[in-house]
């Protein structure tokens, strides 16, 4: 049953006046990275695709609308992986690009290293001829007016943060089998400047094997880290667990073990896949044979033919 | 989860590369004594998070070694390092990359465990945090040897990236109460461009990586061992690097279980490791190489 894309916008919850964009993003994500699968595009590209147009959408937390690090700047991370020679790129820290993803794929593609960072990632973009973007045009007034609020003194910023804007995550098996993940993140609310969280840490927040699958993690990054989940999932899978049973089984270790909440997408070599989160809600579509799957809330799965309009 | 052992154990690696023979008796010298002071530090009730902070920043502090005091420079003529520290009981982790002008960054990773709510810092902000909890810079030029500013020098003549090259410090250990720690650090490969280094889990093991970083990230080679439960220590490690070899090439790891079984190999031509256990110092240099002395205190 290939090809296929799963796209997701971020565990956690999602204000009810941003549900409605929250999830039309990540349906225009899919279909525009599925269109690149119908035309002999390769998982790479469909999930870099995927990617971008959720860069692009500011209701998301990566590219434009990214939320701020304590001094108000955007600092984003980002890691593409491609599983049929475990080839990866990833930037992290970095400011001022408009498609970090694309950057990531660059380091993949252009450096023999799998991840710049900061003042090095931004020299590397301009050797690559990718422009500078003022750091003005990627963030907007929401992601401003949550900074602000999170300055209080009182405030609690790992609570305030789970998803309500998202890092946003696709992976995909084209027509050959080939298998490729992608995550993109403005990271977590009011960080400290230089945090680096599990989206651009290879068997955190993303990897890909031809061999097994691949798996694009959201959620509280710190307790994604401490227990390698995308790399745990695919070790659970490895061990003949379904697409499913192994998201259920890490998901529900991390909270046990380290006390988090996340949400991830998983597929396998045949086109199984799977869309599994331990937070309250996460904007969610796939692609698959002509069927446009998409959900939000635990246990939605709604279907339509895909050249149906939204 | 209590285990109380006999004894703690210490295993510490560098290098896994064609270490010359003209550093070979001070590598092993070095990783001989950082094992004997690690150990000893356990001994009067250290933790294996202070024995692995401990071990790695003597081996930062040794310019036979790559991680600081011998770091190779970036592109730009800086050293840029990282490092990581992660603490097997509650999988607290905390990790720096590239961060100049820090003599002992395994310390600075330590910080970010203990003193943020984040376990990554990078760059600018990694060195803004470094002053912000009184962890002095120091000048690059003091952590930049003469030998590796001449090794510069000549590798600058070359576009493709030296193969060789000093690397990795790494210590892995548990204590008495059975917990386990790793804590590695680096400042890579030379003339590189401006995660599964280690991990730690009370409930399988601590392991320690090195050689060509980009392929250890390629199979996340300190989390695979986790796989390998059930297995003693040192098949599950020869598996894990065997895999790694087929999928990418070949590197070095070191292991310790709460249980105090412990694992010291590689797949490279060399690799200068030593470990003490029970008063016994084990070390080595060449595959299938495993001296005992008698530990000296």
């Amino acid at each position: 049953m290939l090809p296929v894309l799963v796209v997701h916008g971020g565990a956690g919850f999602i204000p009810k006046e941003r549900v409605q964009m929250s999830c039309a993003g990540v349906q225009a994500a899919v279909r525009g990275g599925y269109s690149k699968l119908q035309g002999q595009g390769s998982a790479m590209d469909a999930v870099v695709e995927a990617v971008t147009l959720l860069e692009n959408d500011h209701h998301y937390n990566a590219g434009l609308g990214s939320v701020l690090n304590a001094k108000g700047e955007v600092e984003m991370d980002a890691i593409v992986m491609d599983g049929r020679y475990l080839a990866s790129g990833a930037v992290s820290a970095v400011r001022k690009v408009a498609n970090p993803v694309q950057l990531a794929r660059l380091v993949m593609d252009k450096t023999s290293h799998l991840c710049l960072t900061g003042e090095g990632a931004s020299q590397f973009a301009r050797s690559m001829g990718v422009p500078e973007v003022p750091e003005e045009s990627l963030i907007t007034e929401y992601a401003r007016m949550r900074w602000k609020k999170n300055l209080a003194a009182d405030a609690n910023p790992v609570e305030c943060q789970m998803g309500k804007m998202g890092t946003v995550g696709a992976v995909a098996v084209d027509a050959e089998g080939n298998i490729a993940c992608a995550t993109s993140t403005g990271g977590m609310l009011n960080k400290m400047e230089g945090r680096v969280g599990d989206t651009a840490c290879i068997g955190c927040g993303g990897y890909a094997d031809n061999r097994v699958g691949a798996v694009s993690p959201t959620g509280e990054g710190e307790a994604i880290m401490k227990v390698t989940l995308a790399r745990l999932i695919l070790f659970h899978m490895e061990q003949g667990r379904s697409v499913e049973a192994a998201a259920d089984e890490a998901l529900a270790y991390m909270k046990d073990r380290v006390g988090g909440l996340g949400g991830v997408v998983v597929v396998d070599p045949q086109g199984e896949w799977s869309v599994r989160f331990s937070s309250l809600q996460m904007a969610w579509a796939a692609a698959q044979q002509q069927t446009l799957h998409y959900g939000l809330y635990t246990g939605e799965h709604f279907t339509q033919n895909i050249d149906d309009p939204y | 989860l209590l285990t109380f052992l006999s004894s703690p154990v210490i295993v510490v690696h560098c290098s896994a590369w064609a270490i010359p023979d003209d550093m070979a008796k001070a590598s092993v010298d070095g990783v001989k004594s950082t094992a004997t002071a690690g150990f000893l530090a356990m001994k009067r009730g250290g933790s294996a998070l202070d024995a692995v902070e401990l071990s790695v920043r003597a081996l930062e502090d040794n310019p036979t070694f790559d991680a600081d005091h011998g770091a190779v420079l970036n592109t730009n003529g800086e050293v840029e390092l990282d490092s990581i520290i992660m603490d097997g009981r509650t999988l607290a982790a905390g990790a720096v990359s590239s961060v100049k002008t820090i003599s002992n960054p395994v310390s600075l990773a330590r910080a970010v465990m203990e003193k943020t709510d984040h376990i990554m810092l990078t760059d600018r902000g990694a060195n803004m945090f470094a002053e912000s909890v009184g962890i002095p810079a120091v000048p690059t030029n003091t952590l930049v040897t003469e030998c590796e500013r001449t090794e510069r020098e000549k590798a600058k003549n070359y576009a493709v990236e030296v193969k060789e090259g000093h690397d990795t410090v790494g210590a892995v250990a548990v204590d008495c109460s059975g917990n386990v720690a790793c804590a590695t650090s680096t400042g890579g490969i030379r003339n590189k461009m401006v995660g599964s280094g280690g991990y730690a889990d009370n409930l399988s093991w601590a392991v320690s990586c090195t050689c060509h970083g980009e392929s250890i990230l390629k199979v996340t080679l300190a989390r695979l061992f986790h796989v390998e439960q059930g297995k003693r220590a040192p098949e599950a490690v020869e598996v894990s690097l065997r895999y790694m070899g087929d999928r990418v090439r070949g590197g070095g790891a070191i292991l310790v279980s709460r249980t105090g079984e412990w694992a010291a190999k590689f797949t490279t031509e060399r690799m200068a490791w030593a470990a003490v256990e029970r008063e016994v110092l084990w070390y080595g240099l060449n595959p299938k190489e495993e001296f005992k002395e008698t530990l000296r205190q």
